[in-house]
């Protein structure tokens, strides 16, 4: 057990966890963000996705210890409001289903268009494409994306 | 209108499961699993795992005070293994400690020893081995021998459909908590709430009304969590019955992928029988299920296959057979089709093999025998509203086949390396559950003081909007506000004995009793309505909030007419029942009228290989699909695009693999793969069949769950018929999943 300091949605909190502890379980079970959800473990789903210094991240296999001093944002961070353009955009398409995975796509999805405002399909499906939707909602997503882009230009 | 859901969903704050509140003395709990496919257990040494801090109990068979059976169609299935183990993965027991983490530990420290047995993983071996879950089932029409022998053409082959991964993004879970009285409250990711009560009460020794079961939503299912959510709501039950504390049990991915059962996989072999000018005159098939070790829903599963064994086609002469194999795999379950999917490929194989031999297009021979009106399902059942040919037509000229055609046949001729393969996909899916007595649903709504609506159903949200769809029906029954309408948690004691959410009939079953209720109560306020206006019943609707009189707004508000009614003591709340009228079906003669209707469609596949590599993409599916008067079609056609995807992963990537000790190799996302951004089609069109609907579906709006699952299907043929254009040696195989792998050897082959 080792005490950490984490700056979480521009909130710092304290924990005290094993260094090993994935951030994702952090979050959810010392901070209470539930926003972001387990869906593999193994970084294959995208399910957990996070901003670490604003690169989405998988936070089911980021240690606690290499997040601190760093800034985290999650879902519940993204907007106050839900009004974030991908949220907006998400919002307009009617992208989810099931709901699970939504939370990891936009945090994908968000983070991408800062560093490619711009982005063509085939660059929108290589920058989504480690998020697993098994309610299959891509085509939904890839335009949801096109026009979160629209709306951040 | 939009998924109600939406907003909770983009900004995380829809709840599952592990997203709940729980006590600060909740417990964790952990299944011990079979490390053996087969054999009798000879010990069990629990003594280390026990003495590890923080581990409360372990559970077995012997703390089971009721009976020790999860079985639901047939009573085979023991929550915790007693003698024997019958699959790797099979539970023993249940560890519950102070955490999750503390629990693997002790898992870590249980010796077993094992005394192996021989096992079965195929279908195929356990038919020789005469070893079945139950007796087999035949449907038939007409006589298959006596038309074989006068057919111009006649070709028998085999196929093989693999399983397929659910791969619900949200794990199995449940959290038990103890209430007053020995009651327990359970939450569960269940489609089937019923299901999961009735079953702990009887592992529990308790009657129902003591078990509460609770589902707030669930992270996707696709049949997954009908009959496969139970066991793991069991235990936390079995544990909060004798330790008085909350237990909770979120699986982890592994263990959810290598315990719970998957789509069944299917080895079949069929003859069938075409005249010169192309009519199927007989079709004879024998199906395969690979069940699994235990009955779960296979033998239901079985049935719908046969069902669907001649898809959207007409054939006078059918013999179709099914038999549930039981194997030492994980028993076998529900998944989006149901078993109709697997029938309906064996189908369409015959008449891509019989095209292939005659060597006209596979399309002629589809075309030729489609379904029309007043025609008999070889079940008996007469159809009716039949728009197989009108699906068909529709999608050949919308999308101008023609044209797609020929510019497949030039790129081929211009191309060497790709190559661009097509192929057509109708579907008619029987929409109802095939067992008869689970065609029921009520709804409970009540009018609270201030006007607003709480809608209570038997239907589980698990991402097909079903709840939007139930809001859609009350609000506008009700003639209010969506605002003012709320969808409550689907919970056994405000709803119950439910059939489970499944069939795709839920949202008929469940809008009709929501829209049975709303009727009742606006029956009521009307009668309000008119003393306080003066006027008679047929001069007033109730519409925007408020009561219009001979379609002229009055003063009248909504929540003026309910405070009345109030003052008068009318009661604003309202239970109905809704069980599907006309539907029946003789199992001693396997005839009858199972389906209160089909879902129609078909699909235009087009896909390119990389005849280098054997990998493809597919270019677009184009659809003409029947939702009948869909109330809700952004929905709707989510609901295709999904489904539309999971066929393709099933036909093409999708790929289960067992060890030949029964392990699961295929045993994480690393190396089962389903469908990406990248695997979906590069363009899928969508457009709503016009036909005036159906009564029997909820306001003439077609189930749309399961039917379009099947379009996928047409990509196999579409990649077959790619590899056919680069290798002319390319003899068809029915073979699924088409793995590049397979593509690749395909196009070599001599």
């Amino acid at each position: 057990m080792a005490k950490y300091n984490l700056m979480v949605n521009n909130t710092p909190y304290t924990v005290e966890v094993s260094p090993d502890t994935p951030l994702l379980w952090v979050l959810r079970d010392h901070l209470n963000l539930l926003g972001t959800k387990f869906g593999c473990g193994i970084g294959q789903c995208g399910a957990c996705t996070i901003h670490l210094d604003g690169t989405p991240t998988k936070s089911c296999l980021l240690t606690v210890s290499l997040a601190e001093g760093k800034s985290i944002t999650t879902i519940e961070g993204l907007s106050e409001d839900g009004s974030h353009p991908v949220q907006e955009a998400w919002k307009e398409i009617d992208v989810p289903q099931c709901g699970y995975c939504q939370a990891g796509q936009i945090m994908t999805a968000s983070a991408f268009l800062i560093k490619n405002p711009n982005p063509s399909r085939e660059e929108i499906r290589e920058a989504m494409h480690e998020n697993i939707c098994r309610c299959a909602s891509y085509n939904r997503i890839e335009v949801a994306v096109e026009k979160a882009a629209k709306k951040l230009s | 209108m939009k998924n109600i859901d939406s907003y909770g969903h983009l900004r995380g704050e829809s709840l599952f499961v592990d997203d709940i509140i729980t006590r600060h003395d909740t417990l964790f709990g952990l299944v011990f699993d079979s490390p053996k496919a087969h054999g009798k257990i000879i010990s069990v040494d629990y003594t280390k795992a026990e003495a590890v801090k923080g581990v409360i109990k372990i559970f077995t068979h012997k703390d089971i005070l009721g009976e020790n059976q999860i079985g639901g169609i047939i009573q085979d299935e023991p929550l915790f293994a007693e003698n024997e183990v019958h699959f790797w993965g099979q539970p023993i027991a249940f560890i519950v400690a102070e955490s999750e983490f503390i629990a693997k530990k002790a898992r870590a420290l249980i010796n077993i020893e094992i005394d192996e047995l021989p096992i079965i993983t195929t279908a195929k071996e356990a038919k020789e081995k005469g070893s079945f879950i139950n007796p087999p089932r035949s449907f038939k029409s007409g006589n298959t021998q006596n038309s074989f022998a006068e057919c111009d053409y006649v070709y028998e082959g085999e196929t093989f459909s693999n399983g397929q991964e659910h791969l619900y993004l949200e794990t199995q879970g449940s959290y038990a908590v103890p209430m007053e009285n020995g009651n327990i409250k359970i939450t569960s990711s269940t489609q089937g709430p019923t299901i999961v009560q009735k079953t702990v009460a009887k592992v529990l020794g308790v009657n129902m009304h003591k078990i509460e079961v609770d589902v707030i939503r669930l992270g996707g299912a696709f049949g997954g969590k009908e009959d496969q959510a139970t066991a793991w709501a069991v235990m936390t039950a079995l544990a909060v019955q004798q330790l008085k504390k909350p237990v909770k049990y979120i699986l982890n991915r592994h263990d959810d992928l290598r315990m719970t059962g998957k789509r069944h996989p299917y080895e079949s072999t069929f003859k069938i029988g075409l005249t010169k000018d192309l009519k199927i005159q007989a079709f004879e098939v024998e199906f395969l299920q690979n069940s699994g070790a235990a009955a779960d829903l296979s033998p239901a599963i079985a049935e719908r296959t046969l069902f669907h064994a001649t898809n959207s086609y007409f054939i006078p002469n059918v013999m179709s057979t099914v038999y549930s194999c039981k194997t030492n795999l994980p028993p076998n379950t529900a998944f989006r089709g149901f078993g109709g999917p697997q029938g309906m490929f064996v189908i369409e194989s015959a008449i891509a093999k019989a095209a292939n031999e005659i060597g006209v297009n596979k399309r002629l021979i589809q075309e030729a025998n489609l379904i029309a009106e007043n025609d008999e399902f070889y079940y008996g059942q007469i159809a009716t509203q039949v728009e197989a040919q009108k699906s068909w037509l529709a999608t050949k000229e919308e999308f101008n086949l023609k044209r797609l055609e020929k510019e497949v046949k030039t790129f081929n001729k211009e191309n060497l390396q790709f190559k661009k393969g097509i192929s057509l996909m109708p579907i008619a899916f029987g929409i109802s559950f095939t067992n008869t007595p689970m065609n029921h649903a009520r709804a409970l709504i009540h009018i609270y003081q201030d006007g607003s609506v709480g809608v209570s159903t038997g239907a589980v949200e698990m991402g097909q909007s079903v709840n939007t769809k139930m809001l859609q029906v009350a609000y506008n029954t009700l003639g209010i506000s969506p605002l003012k309408v709320k969808l409550e948690t689907t919970n056994t004691t405000r709803v119950a004995n439910t059939s489970p959410t499944a069939a795709s009939a839920t949202a008929d079953l469940n809008g009709k009793a929501v829209l049975q209720a709303c009727n009742s109560l606006i029956e009521r306020l009307k009668s309000v309505a008119c003393k306080m206006l003066s006027v008679t019943e047929s001069e007033i609707i109730f519409k925007e909030d408020q009561v219009f009189v001979n379609n002229k707004k009055s003063d009248l508000l909504w929540e003026e007419v309910v405070t009345q009614a109030m003052l008068e003591r009318v009661a604003l709340s309202e239970n109905a029942h809704y069980a599907t009228p006309v539907i029946h079906f003789d199992k001693t003669k396997e005839k009858g009228h199972p389906f209160a209707y089909h879902v129609y469609g078909t699909a235009i596949t087009t896909v390119t290989v990389d005849c280098l590599r054997g990998i493809y993409e597919i270019d677009a599916v184009k659809i003409t699909h029947d939702f009948g008067k869909s109330m809700n079609l952004g929905i709707d056609v989510g609901q295709v695009e999904g489904a539309l995807a999971q066929g393709i992963g099933w036909m093409t990537m999708e790929e289960i693999v067992y060890g030949k000790n029964g392990q699961l190799l295929s045993n994480s996302l690393s190396s089962y793969k389903v469908p990406d951004i990248f695997s979906v089609a590069n363009k899928v069109d969508i457009i709503p069949l016009e036909t005036q609907g159906n009564d029997m579906a909820i306001l003439k709006s077609k189930a749309v769950g399961e039917p379009p699952l099947m379009y996928g299907i047409g990509t196999y043929f579409a990649i077959q018929d790619a590899v056919a254009a680069f290798n002319p040696n390319y003899k068809p195989k029915f073979h699924s999943p088409f793995t590049p792998e397979k593509v690749l050897i395909s196009l070599y082959e001599k």
